[in-house]
This record gives C-alpha cells, sequence and structure tokens, in this order.
C-alpha cells in the first residue's frame, strides 16, 4: 500500500485541553484534566488507555468535531511560531461509518463530493485511492456485501482521498478478528514508513501502539491525563517479527506497567 | 449407519403434488373454489339478488358500469383525489419530519400538536372541513392529506432520530455542510422508515377519499358505493367493492416493488 498525502505544514498542539460534560445523575462529568500535548509532525503518536480515558474525544477535539471545555488546540506553522488554519485532517472511524446506501465508490468520493469536487474528478481520485488499499474491482459493492477487514480499507481509503495533512485513526482495527487485524496492522506500518503524514493513532492494544507508533502517549482512566510519553526507538520498518526485538519486550512491560494500574482503577471506579 | 436414520437432503422430487402445493397454485385455487361455492349457493338457493348476487351477476354489473363509462370516471376521479392529496401529505410530511428531527424547538412546538391530532379519527374531521371548504376539490385533497401527513412525519422523525450518530460524524469529518448531512445522510438513511409511514398513509388516504365521497360525492367510487346502496343494486355495489379491493391490491403490490427497489443496498 502507497499513499497520497500531504507533508506536514504544521504541528498540532493541545494546550492544557479540559472537557467536561453533563450526565443524567445532574453533576458534570470530567472527562479530559488539563491534556497538553504536541503531536510530532510527519511522525505517528499513538494514545492508548483504559476503556472510558477520553482517548477518543480527543481525536474528535483534534478534528474539530468537539470543543473543549477548557484550554485549545493550536496547530503551529512549521520552523516558527505562527498559529494557522487547521491543516487537512481525516479519520478512520473503529465502526468503519460507511454508508450503507452508497457504493464502495460513492462511499471514497463522498468527501469531494461535499467539497465540489466534479463528478469525473473525484471518481478517478476515489479509484485511485481504492487501488492503493488493493480494492479496485469492488467500486460497485455496497458495504455489507464485504468483509470487516475490507470495509476498514474502504474507510481507510475515504480517508486517503482527502490527502490528509494528519491522519486520525480511532481504534482502526479494533472491529477486527485477530488474523485481519495482524495483516493491517502491518500494512498501515508499511504506509506510515513510507509517508511523511503525521498521525494520531488511538488504541487499546499496546502491540499496535509498539508496532505503529513513534511516540506514546499512556493516558490515566477517567479523568484522562497524560500519565506518560515513550518514545519507541524499534527500528523501521517494523513488522510482526518486531515483537521478538528485546527492546519490544522491554516497552512491552513498561506500558503494561503503567496501564495496569489505571484499568484497576477503572474497573472498581465503575464497580464502586 | 446413522446416515441412514438422518435425512441427509431433500426428498427426491414429486413434481404434480409439489406444484399443486405451491402457495402461488394455492392462493388462486382457493379463490376459484369460494367463487364457485358461492355461486351454487345463490342458484340452489335461488337467493335474492338483493341479499346476495351471484358473482356471474357482479362481473356482469362491472362490464356494465365499465361499458357505458360511469365507474371508469369515478375510478379515475377517486385516484386523482387520493394521489394528489398523498403527494402534497409526502412533501409536506418529510418536510416538516426534517425540520423536527433536527431542530429541538420545532420538535417541542409540533410534538403536541401532533400527539393532539394524530390519534383524532380523520372522518370526525368531514364535518368541520366541509363548513371551511365546501364539498369540491379543495375538500377532497385536504381530507386526502390529512390522513396520509401524520404517519410521514412520524416515521420521518422517528428514522432521522435513528441515524447512527457515527455516519454523521463521519460526514462532518469529510467537511459535508449541514444541508449536506440531511441530504445526503440523514435522508438516506432514514428511507426505509419513511416509506413504512408512507404505506401507512396511503392506507390512510383511501379511506378517508372513499368515506368523504360517500359522504358528499357526486363523483367517485364512494359516491358510487352509496348511490347503488340506497336504490339496493346490490350487484353493483359489489362490483365498486371489487374495484377498492384491486386498487388495494395494486397499491400494495407497488409498493412492495418501490420498497425492494429502493432497499437494494440492503440486500446482499
Amino acid at each position: 500500500m502507497s499513499v497520497s498525502s500531504r507533508a506536514a505544514t504544521a504541528c498540532l498542539e493541545f494546550d492544557a485541553v479540559g472537557l467536561t460534560f453533563p450526565s443524567r445523575s445532574g453533576t458534570p462529568v470530567l472527562a479530559l484534566d488539563s491534556v497538553s500535548c504536541r503531536f510530532a509532525p510527519g511522525k505517528v503518536t499513538a494514545i492508548i488507555g483504559p476503556s472510558g480515558c477520553g482517548k477518543s474525544t480527543l481525536l474528535q477535539i483534534a478534528r474539530g468535531l468537539l470543543q473543549p471545555t477548557i484550554g485549545g488546540v493550536r496547530f503551529v506553522a512549521l520552523g516558527g511560531n505562527a498559529e494557522q488554519m487547521a491543516p487537512e485532517m481525516a479519520t478512520v472511524w473503529q465502526a468503519f461509518n460507511l454508508f450503507p446506501w452508497r457504493t464502495v465508490l460513492d462511499n471514497v468520493a463522498f468527501g469531494l463530493e461535499v467539497t465540489g469536487v466534479p463528478r469525473v474528478e473525484r471518481n478517478r481520485r476515489a479509484r485511485e485511492a481504492l487501488a492503493r488499499v488493493d480494492l479496485s474491482g469492488f467500486e460497485h459493492k455496497y458495504p455489507r456485501q464485504l468483509s470487516g477487514g475490507m470495509r476498514q480499507r474502504v474507510g481507510l481509503a475515504r480517508a486517503l482521498v482527502m490527502e490528509p495533512e494528519i491522519l486520525l485513526l480511532d481504534e482502526p482495527f479494533g472491529a477486527l478478528d485477530a488474523q485481519t487485524r495482524l495483516v493491517l496492522q502491518e500494512q498501515l506500518a508499511g504506509l506510515v514508513e513510507t509517508t511523511r503524514t503525521t498521525a494520531i493513532l488511538v488504541t487499546h492494544s499496546i502491540e499496535e501502539a509498539i508496532l505503529l507508533g513513534d511516540t506514546i502517549l499512556v493516558m490515566t482512566a477517567r479523568p484522562g491525563r497524560v500519565a506518560a510519553e515513550l518514545t519507541v526507538d524499534l527500528p523501521r520498518p517494523r513488522s510482526l517479527a518486531t515483537t521478538h526485538d528485546a527492546g519490544y519486550g522491554a516497552l512491552f512491560d513498561r506500558i503494561y506497567g503503567l496501564l495496569r494500574d489505571e484499568v484497576l482503577r477503572a474497573m472498581s471506579a465503575e464497580t464502586g | 449407519m446413522a446416515e441412514q436414520v438422518l435425512p441427509t437432503g431433500p426428498a427426491p422430487a414429486r413434481t404434480t403434488p409439489r406444484l399443486l402445493g405451491a402457495p402461488q397454485t394455492l392462493a388462486w385455487a382457493s379463490v376459484i373454489a369460494v367463487l364457485l361455492l358461492w355461486e351454487s349457493v345463490v342458484r340452489l338457493a335461488h337467493l335474492n339478488p338483493i341479499y346476495l348476487p351471484a358473482p356471474t351477476g357482479i362481473v356482469r354489473a362491472l362490464i356494465d358500469l365499465f361499458a357505458n363509462g360511469r365507474l371508469g370516471i369515478d375510478l379515475l376521479a377517486t385516484l386523482w383525489r387520493i394521489f394528489a392529496g398523498f403527494a402534497i401529505a409526502v412533501v409536506l410530511g418529510v418536510l416538516i419530519g426534517v425540520w423536527m428531527a433536527t431542530s429541538e424547538r420545532m420538535r417541542a412546538i409540533a410534538d403536541l400538536f401532533i400527539a393532539a391530532l394524530y390519534p383524532l379519527p380523520k372522518v370526525t374531521l368531514i364535518p368541520l372541513l366541509i363548513i371551511w371548504l365546501g364539498t369540491g376539490g379543495p375538500f377532497m385533497l385536504t381530507i386526502s392529506a390529512l390522513g396520509a401527513i401524520f404517519p410521514v412525519i412520524i416515521n420521518t422523525v422517528v428514522g432521522i432520530r435513528q441515524c447512527d450518530p457515527g455516519l454523521v460524524l463521519a460526514a462532518r469529518d469529510l467537511r459535508a455542510q449541514s444541508h449536506q448531512i440531511v441530504f445526503k445522510v440523514l435522508l438516506p438513511s432514514a428511507i426505509p422508515s419513511i416509506f413504512a409511514g408512507i404505506r401507512l398513509g396511503l392506507g390512510v388516504s383511501i379511506i378517508l377519499v372513499v368515506a368523504a365521497e360517500m359522504v358528499v360525492g357526486k363523483t367517485g367510487l364512494g359516491a358510487r358505493l352509496f348511490l347503488a346502496g340506497q336504490v339496493l343494486e346490490t350487484e353493483q355495489v359489489f362490483a365498486v367493492l371489487i374495484v377498492l379491493a384491486i386498487l388495494g391490491i395494486v397499491v400494495t403490490k407497488a409498493q412492495d416493488a418501490i420498497d425492494a427497489w429502493l432497499s437494494h443496498w440492503r440486500l446482499d
């Protein structure tokens, strides 16, 4: 898989972002608590944390689909300090979120269609994007007719066709079976290595975070805070073989150690 | 030995009994059997056709009514009233439904009116509508539209509110504007529900138009039915009922076909 994408022009920064939302009981719930971080341009940042820690929420805030209660999101131009407009971004969703009444081709072309790209042009670009995820020949199928892995490749093509400068991956393989997941993880690892796209990957798989990430942000249980920021300096290209590396084992244990306490805390908060 | 005990596949084909037992064949055979029984009972018992005419007599009346052109005109008048009013109801109903589903305020306002008007039997509005609109075209279109609009509104609202929020998020992520989300995401995802509403609504429109024609009409199937009943032309009464029954079958089957076509993306 290769991909067209834009080289990073700006760096995404979170500045003390906090989010509270109203709950049924009336007392507002603090979902994110003063999250500050910098997402290195041209790199993959993996965000890992216990369920309900607000990691998917973080992505929606980055995309501008959700406004933080306090703090802010900034895009700082590279090689300077000037703040700039949000660059092109696109999201790949855990639940695929494909439009079931649209064919594969029309799903991939959706973003171009709503931004006014003429039909011939958008179909050409959508076909190209589908070829990049090895789905040529499936243009006129409906999502229902595809397997889970193929649907998520459609989801990926639908994001890539927008030529995003920042690719947001919201547990993209969470709904897939273990084998499909392994293959797609390897393919995505290859994809991010050959392009200089900034990617933010939300996951609850330690393995996925290490395999794909340059940096790993470990989050705490709700309210979500950044517990640790780890650098993955394992050599690329990475594949399943990377998991036999001594450095991999040490990093895995370190992340598991950080997560274990948080997961236990989240579980006791649920039952208590 | 187990293979001999367990049935391993379909029984060998028995062509003749299977053809006779096919659901379609059974359906038509039972209709013919009922008609034959009806005809023979009427003939053997010498029943007065004012109470129960024989099927052959009804068919003769049906042919006569169509031959002198009156029933054809009545049918067209009724169809026009049903479908013109119904079309107004579908357009207005979907618009109001979308508005209600996407605006908290509009929903709050309209909810109570709909809760009051929806369960009200619409035939009870006929006297009031006659006072306001007379008995001509506007009255007929209004009564027909009133019948269909509530199921269309309610099903549009339900369909849109059941739309997967993930699809709306995905559309916003791909830079769709609000109006594009309505037309390219919310409405398409609500189509099955809207069509269920349209199906219910058309049924009510047919009932109301025929009922209104029975009360005020000089033309239309309802009027013909009522007049025939008053002069004890029972064969004509049955003839009109048959036309109405066939209308019902045609409408139902047409809707089945449209439903199947519209939801082709849901089938494998």
